[in-house]
């Protein structure tokens, strides 16, 4: 099952971030092996503060979250 | 900012990834006690009986599958180019045979390895470096340098087949058999370095003994193959031969290596499965066995029938798969095992220095 | 940014700056590109809080791993792994040598507390395993793993004498403790050193805290734990094998299998040249043995 969450990147470290949706409720996600970002593109995500999409699935036996994909939002979408 | 368990999160649960290792026993002992007479090596204390050491990721089919195609591919390279230089166009068909055998590690191999990389869309990285340190940055550039010889050396054999009139392909092929045997000599064997140059103990422990038994292994597995499919009596012979020399230099590292592994305390190791697996799989079925029925048709003036020596090639194929997989489990087993890898770790293991 | 009000209460901080150099008010050493620095974890003083494993989780950014009780005292870490790079060992013992003894009561006279970290060897093997140089030495003397270079190969983890380094199943690449090489970047101590309430973590220049280590080993001896050593200085349990040196070191009271430590590990990159000689000279000899059983045809070669 994939959910989705919108929100702004707000730490980086290698292929970790920390995504606080609009509640702000934070969330920690890591990169899935197979997602499409690389580690490095998520470092100027958090410097911009960049709004996104995350997809991702429950991570097992960690309290964390597995992004596949990372999506870059348009400023226009931002409320 | 405050993190949250997100409601989605599932359960924990302990048979996936990222778990915690598996503990070899029963882990509710206190970690001072001390002396324990039922276990072989360690008599000292452990943290609560938890591993010290990680195992290899490796999937061990995969990996030791690798470790055995390479090495029958390397030693056809060597055998298919001994055997034209020393008989020439007499030896085509087997030549031919053993040119083509030496794809194995290119077609299939790589892709095995590159299938267990964690990230294999970064497989290409492994050509950043070249590091004399780490043998599996060597066997990176081995089977590189292999891949190019063997695979021109094929592809030259493949066109002269096609157009027999061609002159120039078939001296193409003999001059590329030469970097590609010398590449396969290091094929054959540098998967043991890989296993020894890591702090697992049971590959550690005895480096020397376990190359020679992987580079005998790889040259028996290549001879046999060669040998089943062999129709001249005399190449047949030369062949079984090369497999019998092979399979006894085999025996022989097999009886170093277990002396060692009792010398230096990890012999616990092989107490499990995977060493059940390569006593009686690899060194009794796959080395002993065939040796013996080689021994005895090299000694008759006709040999033993073809059935039966085909048989022992059989053995030895299957011996040496079981060898290069019953050795990772057994050392993956010696990395979990702390009773092993306390004992392994003592100053009297030591080298001399 | 338009965000929930809550979360934009503590977003800023007080100072309207970095304090720049922070590592010298904190660790009391200026941290320049150049020098080794490295950590001497003094475990005498360890009080078990695992405020270093929270503070290396927190900074980093890592998952919580390894969920649920062990049994194994305060342990519930296990081990150090992709997700947790400090990992504090609990160890109760009765009658402890050198410390309380007599009749105390049972897990009440001694306690052995160690804060579990990567040893950033000075030869250090997971370097050397890997092929592709995704593991380097930084410019503090440390050792760090490359995420946007490492294709998860894996061969770094049976590499570590000390089974520190993974690799995640999940993001699909290795992880340790990179002895928070952003934060030296930036003038800071790291996270675990900056954190220890004790100074059990002793963040600082390595020739500087070897010093400090052996002149603790002497009060130690001088008040009656004869059973303090280093482990990890150049000679020391830990440091053998060709090790050369490790630059997070220990002072340990009790023998180092207690803590999970191997007593006398190796390094495994010498082992690379008597393997490949002793294979490449069998297959030779066997090749050799081949060509004279290849009896050559009588008459001219095509």
């Amino acid at each position: 099952m994939t959910y989705v969450k919108e929100g702004v990147v707000t730490i980086v470290q290698e292929s970790r971030f920390q995504l606080t949706d609009d509640n702000g409720v934070s969330h920690l996600f890591l990169l899935d092996r197979n997602a499409a970002a690389e580690p490095a593109q998520l470092a100027p995500l958090q410097a911009r503060q960049a709004r996104v999409r995350v997809t991702y699935e429950p991570a097992r036996n960690l309290i964390g979250l597995v992004a596949r994909s990372v999506r870059l939002l348009p400023p226009s979408q931002a409320r | 900012m405050t993190a949250t368990i997100s409601p989605e999160a599932a359960p924990a649960t302990r048979d996936g990834p990222e778990d915690a290792p598996r503990v070899p026993r029963q882990a509710t002992e206190p970690p001072s006690v001390h002396g324990r007479p039922d276990r072989a090596g360690w008599t000292g204390p452990t943290y609560y009986g938890r591993p010290q050491l990680k195992a290899s990721p490796f999937e061990n089919p995969v990996v030791g599958g690798y470790i055995f195609l390479a090495g029958l591919s390397g030693s056809a390279a060597v055998i298919a180019a001994l055997a034209d230089l020393r008989q020439g166009a007499e030896a085509a068909p087997l030549v031919r045979r053993g040119r083509y055998l030496a794809l194995l590690a290119p077609i299939l191999g790589a892709p095995l390895l590159v299938y267990d990389l964690h990230t294999p869309k970064r497989f290409y990285n492994m050509l950043r470096v070249a590091k004399h340190t780490s043998p599996m940055s060597i066997g990176t550039w081995i089977l590189m340098g292999f891949s190019g010889a063997a695979g021109l050396t094929a592809a030259a054999q493949f066109g002269a087949d096609l157009r027999p009139g061609t002159r120039g392909l078939r001296g193409l092929a003999r001059a590329a058999q030469v970097p590609a045997a010398l590449t396969g000599l290091g094929l054959s064997t540098y998967t043991a370095s890989l296993l020894s140059a890591t702090s697992t103990p049971l590959w550690a422990a005895a480096p020397q003994s376990l190359a020679m038994r992987f580079g005998a292994s790889s040259m028996a597995s290549a001879a046999a193959a060669l040998a089943m499919t062999e129709a001249d009596p005399g190449r047949r012979r030369a062949l079984e031969g090369t497999a019998a020399a092979a399979l006894a230099a085999e025996l022989a590292g097999a009886a170093i290596s277990h002396a060692t592994y009792r010398r230096t305390g990890v012999a616990g190791a092989l107490s499990g499965k995977a060493g059940r697996v390569e006593h009686l799989g690899a060194t009794l079925l796959g080395t002993a066995l065939p040796l013996g029925i080689l021994a005895a048709s090299l000694l008759t003036r006709r040999g033993l029938p073809r059935p039966v020596t085909a048989l022992a090639a059989v053995a030895t194929l299957a011996g040496a798969a079981a060898l290069r997989i019953s050795i990772m489990a057994a050392g993956d087993r010696s990395a979990e095992d702390p009773d092993v890898s306390f004992r392994f770790s003592q100053p009297e293991n030591l080298p001399a220095r | 940014m338009n965000m929930h009000p809550r979360a934009l209460e503590h977003a800023y901080s007080t100072l309207d700056h970095v304090i720049p150099n922070e590592s010298e008010l904190t660790a009391g050493v200026r941290i320049e590109a150049g020098r080794s620095y490295g950590f001497f974890t003094d475990t005498t003083v360890c009080i078990g809080c695992k405020a270093c494993e929270v503070a290396c989780k927190e900074w980093n950014n890592l998952p919580a791993d390894n969920i649920g009780l062990t049994g194994q005292s305060f342990d519930n870490t296990g081990a150090l792994s992709a997700n947790s790079w400090r990992h504090v060992a609990f160890v109760e013992k009765s009658g402890a040598n050198g410390l309380r003894g007599g009749q105390d009561q049972k897990f009440q006279s001694g306690w052995l507390m160690m804060s579990d970290v990567c040893k950033h060897c000075h030869n250090a093997p997971c370097l050397e395993a890997c092929p592709t140089g995704a593991l380097f030495k930084t410019e503090f003397d440390t050792v760090v793993v490359q995420q946007d270079i490492c294709n998860g190969c894996g061969y770094c983890v049976p590499a570590c004498p000390f089974g520190v380094i993974d690799v995640s199943t999940v993001d699909g690449k290795a992880h340790k403790c990179t002895l928070c090489y952003d934060r030296l970047k930036g003038g800071l101590e790291p996270a675990c050193a900056k954190s220890c309430p004790t100074d059990s973590i002793q963040f600082g220049e390595l020739s500087d805290l070897q010093i400090r280590a052996a002149e603790r080993v002497e009060h130690l001896h001088g008040i009656g734990v004869d059973s303090a050593y280093l482990y990890g200085t150049p000679g020391a349990p830990g440091a053998t094998g060709d090790l050369g040196h490790l630059n997070a070191f220990f002072l340990l009271i009790d023998r180092p299998e207690v803590y999970n430590l191997p007593a006398a590990p190796t390094r495994p990159a010498n082992r690379v040249a008597p393997s490949l000689a002793t294979g490449l000279a069998t297959v030779a000899a066997l090749a050799l043995a081949s060509a004279f059983l290849f009896a050559p045809q009588r008459g001219e070669r095509p």
